[in-house]
């Protein structure tokens, strides 16, 4: 059946026009599964700066600069330099583009993650660099940021959402004023179900540009002679997600880490024709945990004070296997006591979607503390912690009689013990913390600590 | 009661509880919450550091959302001034100046405050789930809080949090004839123990307006947020 009046034939056509641009991507989407052979050149050589795009890249310096008065950026040069060195390798040479300075910084966050803002900075987590085992998958990382800025991918996403959202608006609009019978109905019910077409357009086309810049990421490994295997190996690392968090949702921006794997693998065997021999791998790892070792301690207390135990454990293990000095054990002792009741380790049935949704929402009614204390009353959580504090205790102890003992472990012995009711041993290992650390920056904490404990003996 | 007459007054029903709905949303929405120390008085607010806001503002236009950083970092410091003065004018709470802007190469400063804005954020959307939890005296950052090595007679820290929407002239005409959410301003205020990190007092206040221009409604939402604190005797 078609509308008579004209009014209605021209919301009819309206409806049906937008509908029909609103399937199209998606079904473009859709068929789009693994573009293995012709990627795009490294640059849009055809992109030309608009009013909108100005305003984004205004946006961006902004943020860069929130970033570092916020005390987000990590503040150590040699680390700052290292990234640099990496990115600039990857860059072709003689590449100039417009209004790009190119920026390559550690953001001090544990969770792994990186991202690029069009101006050209490039920021890498602290969270994701210990992670990472070499310098080919850092690489690997900031390659695929490069593409996002070399290929624009911020405006070009910027300009396709302000379209999408333009129909998105229009389209409430004739939901709202259709009229009646059948026709009307015909328009609430098109108006209602495409705002979903088009969110998930959005989300489509961003997982279309994560896939560019992972395939024009391996390329540029190449070009640059890093392992191109290590791209594969880093999403592999990114999937083992320690803490439980990469929850699947309805609506995801980037393409799974499985579905990446897969591609990625596809795309390696087609470009490259030798593996990187395993001794090769394994110098540039040892040269690499050199270099970012200071970051890696670093990582470790955001990792404590976030409550990430289970992350804390892992890499301090790794630095400990790496490199056994006495602040590195010192750091195994604080993943393990900060680790507390918790399991090391995520059960099979806590790592399904369901269980991680649950954790998280679990996670948003308790407090670390409360979380602790629940945990403490099963006999579970109760074996944990008498083996986390053993083994925290026993590597405190190797901290302090290791070369170059840190004093910093006598304060964490002061908190195990604290934490076990045995007041007088606490009070005793703060103070000589305070003895050996006499310009601390928690002094005036600890001394609090001591008197409190002197308080109670008394 | 015949069936048309039962639409009629379904249909009234419907219509006051719109009106309601539409007036009620007009006015600066307040709830707080105060820790039992605070209500016994057995703890006073005296004096306060205010650490930076971090409030954000996004313009909705009918092309969707635009960043607004500088507007954002703009309103982040008139709302952290107003803050301290309301306090100041109503509750006769002393501002004491923040920590220290980091000298060039230290950086631990810098990280301290960071680091302990990120822990507030952590600890926020659980206040949040429940807010009223804060009378229990649930909620507590830690003795961490005195790393931050504060002027020794400060007696709390706060926190501000915010978020809003600026509509631009497109949006607000499409909001006029096909409805959507007004511009406002949602702040999320916590007021910390210096000594020992428990958190004394939250308040969300939300004001309805432009919130890079509406600065009367700002004073007035932030007093109404305050309203249950203890004035401070002179």
């Amino acid at each position: 059946m078609f509308p008579r009046k004209p009014t209605n034939l021209i919301l009819f056509a309206l409806c049906f026009c937008i509908v029909f641009t609103s399937f199209s991507p998606l079904a473009l989407a859709q068929k789009k599964t693994a573009p293995v052979e012709a990627t795009p050149p490294p640059i849009r050589e055809e992109f030309k700066f608009g009013e909108v795009d100005m305003e984004v890249l205004e946006q961006a310096d902004l943020l860069d600069t929130r970033f570092e008065r916020d005390g987000l950026v990590l503040r150590d040069e040699p680390v700052n330099a290292y990234l640099k060195r990496v990115g600039q390798s990857l860059i072709p040479r003689d590449l100039e583009l417009e209004r790009v300075t190119w920026k390559f910084r550690a953001l001090r966050d544990p969770q792994p993650n990186a991202f690029a803002l069009p101006n050209g900075s490039i920021y890498v987590t602290t969270g994701l660099m210990t992670l990472i085992e070499n310098e080919s998958q850092l690489a690997a990382i900031i390659a695929h940021e490069l593409t996002h800025v070399m290929r624009r991918h911020t405006y070009m996403h910027n300009r396709s959402n302000r379209k999408k959202f333009l129909t998105m608006n229009v389209m409430a609009a004739v939901g709202a004023y259709a009229p009646g019978g059948i026709v009307g109905a015909v328009i609430t019910v098109v108006t209602t179900v495409a705002p979903f077409i088009m969110v998930a357009t959005i989300y489509g086309y961003s997982r279309d540009l994560e896939r560019e810049a992972d395939l024009k990421g391996i390329d540029m490994m190449i070009s640059a002679e890093y392992a191109p295997e290590e791209m594969v190996n880093v999403m592999k690392l990114l999937n083992t997600d320690i803490e439980g968090e990469n929850i699947r949702l309805f609506y995801n921006d980037h393409p799974s880490l499985e579905e990446r794997i897969k591609y990625l693998s596809g795309y390696l065997g087609a470009r490259a024709d030798k593996v990187t021999h395993q001794m090769e791998l394994n110098r540039e790892r040892a040269a690499y945990f050199g270099t970012v070792e200071p970051l890696m301690r670093h990582n470790l207390q955001l990792s404590i004070n976030a409550g990430r135990g289970r992350s804390a454990v892992f890499h301090a293990q790794r630095l400990v296997d790496f490199h056994a000095d006495s602040e590195n054990l010192f750091w195994l002792a604080e993943a393990y006591r900060t680790l507390g009741p918790r399991a090391p380790q995520l059960t099979e049935k806590e790592m399904t979607n369901s269980g991680k949704k649950k954790a998280a929402e679990k996670s948003l009614k308790r407090t670390a503390e409360e979380e602790e204390r629940d945990l403490l009353a099963t006999p579970g959580g109760k074996e944990n912690w008498q083996k986390h504090q053993q083994l925290a205790e026993e590597l405190y102890r190797r901290a302090l009689s290791a070369e170059n003992p840190a004093p910093v472990a006598h304060r964490g012995l002061g908190m195990l013990y604290e934490k076990l009711g045995r007041t007088s041993d606490a009070a005793a290992e703060y103070e000589k913390y305070l003895e050996l650390s006499p310009a601390a920056n928690d002094r005036g904490r600890i001394q609090k600590r001591v008197e409190a404990l002197k308080e109670k003996v008394q | 009661m015949n069936p048309r007459s039962l639409v009629l007054k379904m249909q009234r029903a419907m219509f006051a509880l719109v009106v309601l709905l539409t007036v009620s949303g007009l006015h600066q929405v307040h709830a707080q919450f105060i820790h039992p120390k605070i209500k016994s008085k057995e703890t006073t607010i005296r004096r306060v550091v205010v650490l930076p806001a971090k409030v954000n503002v996004v313009r909705d236009s009918m092309k969707g959302p635009e960043g607004m950083a500088a507007e954002s970092d703009e309103l982040s410091l008139r709302v952290e001034a107003m803050v301290a003065e309301v306090l100041s004018k109503k509750k006769n709470v002393v501002t004491l100046p923040k920590p220290a802007a980091p000298a060039e190469g230290d950086a631990q400063q810098n990280y301290n405050v960071a680091d302990f804005q990120t822990k507030f954020d952590d600890l926020l959307p659980k206040i949040m789930k429940k807010r009223s939890d804060v009378k229990k005296a649930r909620f507590s950052m830690g003795d961490e809080v005195l790393n931050l090595n504060l002027d020794k007679n400060a007696d709390a820290i706060i926190f501000i949090r915010g978020a809003g929407k600026k509509l631009t002239g497109g949006k607000t005409a499409f909001r006029l004839f096909v409805g959507g959410m007004p511009a406002f301003l949602s702040l999320q205020i916590g007021i910390v123990d210096a000594r020992n990190g428990e958190v004394l007092v939250y308040t969300d206040p939300i004001l309805v307006g432009d919130p890079t221009t509406a600065v009367d409604r700002l004073r007035k939402a932030l007093e109404k947020g305050f309203k249950k604190i203890p004035e401070v005797k002179l």
